[in-house]
């Protein structure tokens, strides 16, 4: 019992074991429900709602009515339990930042690297975040929705995506750190 | 409605998965990138392994279906792969 407490109470797992425990999640997510895991699809639903809330009909198009259609689906769902999960995960190993001073801008490399504002971390997780969701939605994925779900079904279209990712990632790096590479 | 459930619980699995491989961190992503932390490529091929094994295993049992397998567009994939990777170095996620 000790044992099972200290295991889950450790920050860091080994990422092969965290991994694993993906893999089974995915198979089982596949197997109960029939969907694929998934993160990005899901902004896509909540802005299709809330912008055919807004604007229906700029909002009335094939992207929107067919594609992605708006509302509470299993993708945001999954989402929210994403959010709860994380922190139950941060909660067992007792490094939730919820509340704490620097809960807001935590990570000591972004500081070094970007500087210590924690405006900018926001700025820039706001517009890389845009980056990111406009490349899911003409990839068809993200990292989850199509580099593991697609991988694990041999599908050509993610190691496409995967390779695309690192190839210009590294690129960027490299560019932000130059000499710090 | 109780589809939506096992989507909550999945995603809470996934969540506390991340978590626990430090992949909520910005640092963990971006030294993926710069060949100092290979955590990020560990956990994805380890989860793409044993889901893989277990998805074939299970259809060859006739156990189940697969879903609709993401679509191939080559030219979207890969720009869209492009971008991404821009995204992820800048933002960690």
């Amino acid at each position: 019992m000790k044992k099972i407490t200290r295991f889950f109470g450790k920050e860091l797992w080994s990422p092969y074991t965290a991994g694993a425990l993906l893999g089974l999640v995915a198979i089982a997510t596949v197997w109960i429900s029939d969907n694929l895991l998934g993160a990005s699809g899901a902004f896509e639903n909540i802005a299709g709602m809330i912008g055919q809330a807004l604007a229906p009909q700029q909002f009335n198009n094939l992207y929107f009515n067919f594609i992605m259609p708006p509302g509470v689906t299993f993708g945001v769902m999954m989402l929210i339990g994403l959010f709860i999960g994380g922190l139950i995960g941060a909660a067992t190993s007792r490094t939730l930042l919820w509340g704490k001073p620097n809960a807001l801008n935590s990570d000591e490399q972004w500081k070094r690297v970007f500087g210590p504002q924690t405006w900018k971390r926001w700025l820039l997780a706001f517009l890389g975040a845009i980056v990111l969701e406009y490349a899911a939605g003409i990839a068809g994925g993200c990292t989850s929705g199509l580099a593991i779900s697609g991988g694990m079904l041999l599908a050509p279209a993610a190691f496409v995506f995967i390779a695309g990712m690192f190839a210009s990632g590294i690129l960027t790096t490299l560019l932000i750190y130059r000499g710090r590479y | 409605m109780s589809v939506l459930i096992i989507a909550l619980v999945m995603g809470a699995l996934f969540g506390f998965s991340l978590n626990k491989a430090g992949l909520t961190r910005y640092s963990k992503i971006v030294n993926v990138f710069r060949f100092t932390d290979m955590a990020v490529l560990q956990f994805m091929m380890t989860a793409l392994i044993v889901s893989m094994i277990g998805l074939y295993g299970l259809r060859a049992l006739g156990l189940l279906q697969f879903p609709n397998i993401p679509g191939t567009y080559l030219v979207g994939n890969l720009i869209g792969g492009l971008i991404f990777g821009v995204g992820m170095a800048l933002t960690g996620y």
